[in-house]
C-alpha cells in the first residue's frame, strides 16, 4: 500500500543543507501496524510527514494506494489527505473554540458533506472512541486522554485506509497511553493501516512491526 | 451551496469571538466610515434638492443683461449711464431674439439715495424695483393675492405696487393690503398684489442671496419709477430663455442687438441661471468631496484595524491552519475562511454604520424639515463599500494563511 524508494530530503538551515532522510526505501502492506522508532532528530517525524503527504521530498518516489504522490498537485494532496489519511498528533491539535463534535466534523466540511450526515458520522466516530458523552464539551474541558480520543475520532471520520500518528501517547500517562493503544488495536483489527512514531518500547510493542531509524536511514526493520 | 456558506459563516463568527475587543474596535472604525459615506450621499442629495428648489424660484431659464463696467476701451469707459434706455428696450421687445421667450426691463433706485417708504407711520426698507409685466413670470414669482401688472400699468405710469410678504408685514401688519395705499417718497401708491414667500434658507446661509431678501421687495411699473427719477434709463434686463441650455444663446442675441444700437458707446455682458446652477453644482461637489475624504480616512482606519486583527489571527492560529491543511483544506478553503472573517467584521461595521447614518438623517430631516432621507442607492453603495473594505483588508493576511506550508504550520509554537 505504501511504497517508498530512495527518499532523500534535506532542510536548509541558513547556508547549510541539513540532510534528514538519506535514502529511505520502505514497503508497508495494507492492514499493517507499524511503529517507527529512533533517537531524537533521526528523521521520524519527517518520514511520517512524507508518508502522510504533508511534505514533499527532494528525490525518490512515493506511491500510496497506487497514486504517485511525488507528482501530485497541492490540491490533489489535500484531497488524498482528506479521504485516505487520518492524522493523530502528540498535542492533539484540536481547535479550542469549537466543541468536540464540531472538531470531528471538520474533515467532512472540506468534503462538502451535508450537515446532518456530518453530525451523524461525527457522533458515530465519537461513540467508537467511547467519548460521545463529551460531544458538546470544549477541548479545554477534556483530559488529555479524552482529547486524544476526540482527535482519533476526527482522524477516522472519513474512513481513511491509513492512520499516521506522531507520538500519540507522548503527552499522556502510561495508563492512558495503553488505552489509546487498545483503540489503535481495534482500528487495526478493523482493517486500518497504522504508522506510528514513538520512542517508548512498551508502546512500540503494540505494533506488529518496528522500524528503527538512525541518521536518516533505516537501521533495522523487523518486518522487511 | 447554502450549507457551505452557513458553515463558513458560523466558523467565522466563532473565530471573531476570540478577539472580541480588537474586533469591536475595527467594527467601530468601519461603522464611522460607512456612516460618513451615508452622510455624504444623503447630504449631497438633500443639498441638491434644497439648492435647486431655491434656485428654481429665480426661474431656471433666467438670464440678466447689463452694461459691462469692466470694459477696458477708454472711449467707452468714460461714458456715464446704464447703457440701456427705453428705445433699446423697444427694439428688444419685438421678436429680435428667437432664444428669448420674454423679457423685462429692471429699473432700480439710484445708489446712495434712499427713498422713504411708509404707510401711516409704519416704514419699510424693502428693495424697490421697477419692472415690466413679464417679470413675475420670468422670476417664478407667484402672486398669492391681487393681480399681476398689466400693459396699461406701464403705459399710463400708474402708481401701483406688488409687495413681497415682508414689505406687507412691515407696512400693513397682518391685514389684507390689497387696495390700500402707501407712500414711496412723496408719491402715493396702491397695492395691487402680494408675492408668495420664497425659501432662501440655503442661499442665505451661504451668503449668496445677493445681500437682498427676496421676500422684502416692492415691485412697481418701471415707467413709473423712471418718471419718479426723471430719466429713461433701464438698469438691466432680465429675460427668460426658451430653455435652460439656450440661456447663453439668448443673452448673446440680446447683446448683439444692444451692440448694434450702442456698440460704440457701451459694452455689455450677461449672467445666466445656468452658470449659477453649474457653480452651485461645483460647490456641492466640493462639499461631497470633503465628505468622501473623511469617509475614506475612517474606512482606511477601520480597514487597517481589520488587517491588523486578521494578521494577528493568522499568526495565533498557525497551528490550526496546519491542522486544517492536514485534514484536507485546500489553499482556497483557508483563503475563503479568513476573507470571510474579514468581511463579517466589515459588514457588521457597515450595518451598524448604516443604522447610525439612517437614524441620524431621519432625525436631521425631522428637525430641519430638509429632505435628508437616505436613498436605496446610498444604502446599497454603503454595503458594497463595507464588503469591499473587508475583502481588501483581509486579502493579504488570508493569502499568507493560505500559503502556509502544512508541516511548518504544525511545528509552529
Ligand atoms: N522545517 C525544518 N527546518 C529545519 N530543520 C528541520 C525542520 N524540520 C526538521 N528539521 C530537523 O531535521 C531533523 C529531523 O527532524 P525530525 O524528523 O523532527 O526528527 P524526529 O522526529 O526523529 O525527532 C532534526 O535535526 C530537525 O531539527
Ligand atoms: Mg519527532
Amino acid at each position: 500500500m505504501i511504497n517508498l524508494t530512495g527518499i532523500h530530503k534535506s532542510y536548509s538551515v541558513g547556508e547549510v543543507l541539513l540532510p534528514v532522510l538519506r535514502g529511505v526505501s520502505l514497503n508497508v502492506n495494507a492492514g499493517e501496524f507499524v511503529a517507527i522508532m529512533g533517537p531524537s532528530g533521526s528523521g521520524k517525524t519527517t518520514l511520517l510527514n512524507v508518508i502522510g503527504c504533508l511534505d514533499d521530498v527532494d528525490t525518490g518516489t512515493y506511491t500510496l494506494a497506487g497514486e504517485t504522490v511525488d507528482q501530485a498537485s497541492d490540491d490533489d494532496l489535500a484531497r488524498i489527505r482528506n479521504q485516505h489519511i487520518g492524522f493523530v498528533f502528540q498535542l492533539f491539535n484540536l481547535i479550542p473554540r469549537i466543541s468536540a463534535l464540531r472538531n470531528v466534523e471538520l474533515p467532512m466540511i472540506y468534503t462538502g458533506e451535508h450537515p446532518a450526515e456530518r453530525r451523524k458520522r461525527a457522533l458515530q466516530a465519537l461513540q467508537r472512541m467511547n467519548i460521545a458523552d463529551r460531544a458538546d464539551h470544549a477541548p479545554s474541558q477534556l483530559s488529555g486522554g479524552q482529547q486524544q480520543r476526540v482527535a482519533i475520532a476526527r482522524a477516522l471520520v472519513n474512513n481513511p485506509e491509513l492512520l499516521v500518528a506522531d507520538e500519540p501517547t507522548g503527552s499522556l500517562d502510561s495508563a492512558t497511553g495503553h488505552e489509546i493503544m487498545m483503540l489503535f488495536h481495534e482500528l487495526n483489527q478493523a482493517g486500518t493501516t497504522i504508522l506510528m512514531v514513538t520512542h517508548e518500547e512498551e508502546i512500540a510493542a503494540h505494533a506488529g512491526r518496528i522500524i528503527r531509524l538512525k541518521d536518516g536511514l533505516i537501521a533495522n526493520d523487523d518486518g522487511a | 451551496m447554502l450549507n457551505f456558506f452557513i458553515d463558513r459563516f458560523s466558523q467565522a463568527l466563532f473565530a471573531l469571538k476570540d478577539n472580541l475587543r480588537r474586533t469591536l474596535l475595527s467594527i467601530l472604525g468601519i461603522a464611522v466610515g460607512i456612516a460618513a459615506v451615508m452622510a455624504v450621499g444623503t447630504i449631497s442629495k438633500g443639498g441638491n434638492y434644497l439648492v435647486f428648489s431655491e434656485l428654481e424660484t429665480f426661474g431656471l431659464n433666467s438670464l440678466w443683461v447689463f452694461r459691462d463696467r469692466a470694459d477696458k476701451n477708454p472711449n467707452r469707459m468714460i461714458r456715464e449711464g446704464t447703457g440701456i434706455n427705453n428705445d433699446d428696450y423697444q427694439a428688444l421687445s419685438s421678436d429680435c431674439c428667437p432664444a428669448v421667450r420674454r423679457i423685462s426691463a429692471i429699473v432700480s433706485g439710484s445708489r446712495g439715495k434712499r427713498i422713504i417708504i411708509q404707510a401711516n407711520n409704519r416704514y419699510s426698507n424693502a428693495q424697490l424695483q421697477g419692472v415690466d409685466t413679464a417679470l413675475t413670470t420670468i422670476a417664478n414669482d407667484v402672486i398669492v393675492q391681487g393681480r399681476p401688472f398689466r400693459v396699461r400699468d406701464m403705459t399710463s405710469r400708474r402708481a401701483v405696487a406688488i409687495l413681497g410678504p415682508m414689505a406687507v408685514e412691515d407696512l400693513f401688519g397682518a391685514a389684507s393690503p390689497i387696495g390700500r395705499e402707501f407712500r414711496i417718497g412723496n408719491r402715493k401708491f396702491t397695492v395691487i398684489g402680494v408675492l408668495e414667500t420664497k425659501s432662501r434658507d440655503f442661499l442665505a446661509s451661504i451668503g449668496s442671496a445677493g445681500g437682498q431678501d427676496a421676500n422684502n421687495r416692492i415691485l412697481i411699473p418701471y415707467t413709473t419709477f423712471q418718471q419718479m427719477q426723471g430719466h429713461k434709463k433701464i438698469n438691466y434686463l432680465q429675460a427668460e430663455a426658451v430653455t435652460q441650455a439656450q440661456a447663453s444663446v439668448a443673452a448673446e442675441q440680446l447683446i448683439a442687438v444692444l451692440k448694434r444700437h450702442n456698440g460704440r458707446n457701451f459694452a455689455y455682458k450677461s449672467d445666466t441661471m445656468d452658470t449659477y446652477i453649474n457653480t452651485t453644482q461645483r460647490i456641492l461637489d466640493g462639499v461631497a468631496m470633503i465628505g468622501i475624504v473623511a469617509a475614506s480616512v475612517s474606512l482606511l482606519v477601520g480597514g487597517m484595524g481589520i488587517m491588523n486583527i486578521m494578521s494577528t489571527s493568522v499568526l495565533e492560529r498557525t497551528r490550526e491552519i496546519g491542522l486544517r491543511k492536514a485534514i484536507g483544506a485546500r489553499r482556497r478553503d483557508i483563503m475563503l475562511q479568513f476573507l470571510l472573517e474579514a468581511v463579517v467584521i466589515s459588514t457588521m461595521g457597515g450595518i451598524i454604520g448604516l443604522t447610525l447614518g439612517t437614524g441620524a438623517s431621519i432625525i436631521l430631516a425631522e428637525l430641519t424639515g430638509f429632505p435628508l432621507t437616505p436613498s436605496v442607492t446610498v444604502i446599497i453603495i454603503a454595503l458594497i463599500v463595507s464588503v469591499a473594505v473587508g475583502i481588501i483588508s483581509g486579502y493579504l493576511p488570508a493569502r499568507r494563511a493560505a500559503r502556509l506550508h502544512p508541516v511548518e504550520a504544525l511545528r509552529y509554537e
